[in-house]
């Protein structure tokens, strides 16, 4: 009989015996959810490391006063606020990536591509920052996956005296020039050919003047995003378009133009936007707390729910198994 | 009548399963929005108590541990693939593993190499998501009773409807075949280990459900179920192909809307267009499927409230992420404690509210309790 006892396993309670391990069972993996949980909430109030928002104890601020080291220039561009000028004095070769950190500054990856695709310098563009991007107006960085081609940090480099150059690689894949320059500026609703070079003239004080000379470099072979900048290009990394794979659609930006680098000089240093070296800037940490609402006693609660949660599915678990039995 | 609504609102019996279903979608759709631990530990907390609280004693909840475990090990293969391939994200290094050279043509991937703490937290948070979304299917499967769901399909859907709820209700089966092999083995006093004791489990469990399978097929066929009558094969098969390219459709359009990172133009027009799609299928289907439906389940008070809190849970979640989005994907550049703010943590409470808020599953045995009436009481009715 076929149907019957088809029906007999829907109503089958063979499981019973074994459900009350299941509730012990589930209650255990719980219970130690719930002590990784306490723990880490102690560790939690324990106090932190006091992080500036330029973290002063790597690099100093202002150029390098040596041909050793690497200036970096960030600058905000349309997002408003000061540039920031700061120097890592670092002796070994390294990366952008590794310049950028060296110097202080405090950057986010995206998600999806880790600090390969920096998509927030010094908390710019904030998650809550809403972004006047043409076609995709109110748009907010997420930092989950590529930015937009409206709205990105494009990065550049220049050699001491040198005009700058719109990076062919990515962040991680191409060496900083000892003596040189690393370049972020923020491109929003960029314009062709008119990329948004960092208003901060590559000289270092004391050799104006002096003949450029920065070697070229050879362009990314593959269309990978993390070896190459977007819109080499686009923005960081990115493929043979300017753009993401996903809004490659819509973006209507050529590559800038790759210009010689050498005998190329810089502007006027006169003609520099205001900047700083991020002494006064205020703590990123406690900036995001603020913009955030978070609380400091959310997490405790959160801990204490889950605790609770736990206690009261060994309570109910258990009542429900005696008022089955009774 | 409202005294005896009141009185009648908690009297045991079974939910609408669609009901629980919701509940559940809106609990995961929340969780895909955030990678934030204390949020996503919540939800799963949150999902257990109504679990523990709000579960029958039928064979498909008991399987509710079995998401769990499917949930622990999601997490673990995150992290551990950040060992694998390359977790060098990050400047908090942990481990230095050496790292195996790959041909050019590999370049991008890299093997073992220095693991950082960020890119293991990364992995944690990830996999936690995922887990948590698991978890949540998971617990849709306890609460609610597939047979049940199937009844409540409409028509038109009944021929996809009746695939997905065999294909949902496998899982289940297994998990309640496993737990009854064991507990044979163990009366018997076989208390063999390890290999042999797979053996002695693996075996047993796949015959069960190749007997089951059999069964059902047959109970099915019995029941009218997979009939084709008079139409024409080539009714039927323009029929079938417009369903499951409409709910194709509709399952990329869904998946692209939910999740913030997918091409846009997967979102809406594919959801739009496969909608529109199954719609014409579901109508040519559901004009020539006749059933009638023996006491159909009825959306009381109780669905609605637990219905509305799983949506309530994704649109505060889904509010915060437009308003307050700071802490919903913490930032794992600066190895810290993620914050948290307030709303989201509560948005995500209100998805307790049907462990109180509904009536106690029917207890086991009450469709016994008047013998002769089996199939007339499977389980949803309340006893008078």
């Amino acid at each position: 009989m076929p149907a019957r006892s088809h029906f007999r396993w829907l109503l089958s309670t063979r499981g019973r015996a074994d459900g009350r391990q299941q509730h012990r069972r589930g209650g255990g993996v719980l219970a130690v959810l719930a002590v990784v949980l306490l723990v880490g909430a102690g560790l939690l109030s324990m106090p932190g490391m006091p992080a500036a928002a330029v973290d002063q104890s790597k690099g100093y601020p202002g150029y390098c006063k040596d041909d050793k080291g690497v200036t970096v220039v960030v600058d905000f561009g349309e997002l408003g606020g000061t540039a920031l000028v700061r120097c890592n004095p670092s002796t070994t070769r390294g990366t952008g990536l590794d310049a950028l950190k060296g110097a202080g500054f405090q950057i986010a990856g995206t998600q999806r591509w880790g600090e390969s695709f920096i998509c927030r310098i010094e908390n710019r563009p904030s998650a809550q920052e809403e972004l006047p991007i043409t076609g995709n107006a109110g748009y907010r960085e997420r930092c989950v996956d590529t930015p937009p081609t409206g709205g990105y940090w494009s990065y550049w480099h220049a050699g001491n005296n040198c005009s700058w150059t719109y990076s062919k690689w990515g962040v991680k894949n191409r060496d900083f020039v000892p003596g040189g320059f690393e370049g972020w500026s923020f491109s929003l609703n960029a314009r062709t050919g008119a990329g948004p070079v960092p208003r901060v003239a590559a000289v270092r004080p004391g050799t104006a003047g002096q003949a450029c000379n920065a070697a070229d470099e050879p362009a990314p072979s593959s269309n990978d995003p993390k070896q190459s900048q977007q819109g080499t290009g686009g923005s960081q990394p990115g493929g043979t378009a300017p753009g993401d794979d996903k809004n490659s659609a819509d973006s209507t930006l050529p590559a800038p133009k790759p210009r010689p680098l050498t005998g190329d000089s810089a502007p006027d240093p006169s003609a520099n936007v205001e900047f700083s070296g991020g002494e006064d800037a205020p703590d990123v940490n406690q900036v995001l707390k603020d913009q955030s609402d978070a609380s400091d006693y959310a997490p405790w609660v959160a801990a204490g729910v889950v605790v609770l949660l736990v206690l009261g599915m060994w309570l109910t678990g258990r009542r429900r198994r005696h008022a089955r039995d009774a | 009548m409202p005294a005896r609504r009141l009185s009648t609102y908690f009297l045991a019996r079974d939910l609408h399963p669609a009901a629980w279903w919701v509940w559940a979608l809106g609990l995961a759709t929340a969780a895909s929005r955030t990678t934030n631990p204390w949020l996503l530990l919540t939800i799963i907390a949150v999902t257990c108590y109504v679990v523990v609280a709000r579960r029958s004693d039928a064979p498909w909840a008991m399987a509710f541990r079995l998401y769990l475990y499917l949930g622990g090990f999601i997490v673990l293969m995150r992290v551990v693939f950040r060992f694998i391939f390359g977790g060098a994200e990050g400047s908090t290094i942990l481990v230095r593993l050496p790292e195996i050279p790959l041909p050019a043509w590999a370049a991008g991937i890299r093997l073992f190499g220095d693991v950082s703490a960020e890119s293991l937290l990364g992995g944690l948070y990830d996999g936690l998501r995922l887990a948590t979304m698991v978890i949540c299917l998971g617990a849709a499967n306890a609460l609610a009773n597939p047979k049940r769901l199937l009844k409540a399909m409409p028509p038109a859907l009944y021929e996809v409807g009746t695939a997905v709820i065999v294909a949902l209700s496998v899982f289940p089966q297994l998990a309640e075949s496993v737990i009854r092999v064991r507990r044979a083995r163990r009366l018997r006093g076989d208390g063999a280990k390890r290999f042999h004791a797979l053996r002695a489990i693996i075996i047993p469990v796949l015959e069960d459900a190749l007997d089951r399978s059999l069964q059902l097929a047959s109970s099915m066929d019995s029941r009218g179920y997979g009939r084709a009558g008079k139409i024409k094969p080539a009714v039927r098969l323009v029929t079938g192909l417009l369903m499951i390219a409409g709910l194709i459709g509709v399952c990329v359009g869904v998946y692209a809307t939910l999740d913030g990172s997918t091409p846009r133009f997967l979102a809406t027009p594919v959801l739009a267009g496969g909608l529109v799609v199954a719609l014409v299928g579901f109508r040519t289907a559901g004009s020539r499927v006749q059933r009638t439906r023996y006491r159909p389940d009825r959306w009381h008070l109780a669905e609605v409230v637990t219905a509305l809190s799983g949506i309530a849970v994704a649109v505060v979640m889904f509010a915060t992420s437009s308003v307050d989005p700071t802490n919903l994907n913490p930032s794992l550049i600066d190895l810290s404690w993620p914050a948290l703010s307030w709303v989201p943590l509560i948005g995500v409470l209100a998805g307790l509210i049907p462990s109180v808020l509904t009536p106690p599953p029917e207890p086991p045995y009450a469709s016994f309790d008047d013998e002769g009436d089996i199939y007339a009481h499977t389980g949803s009715e309340v006893p008078a």
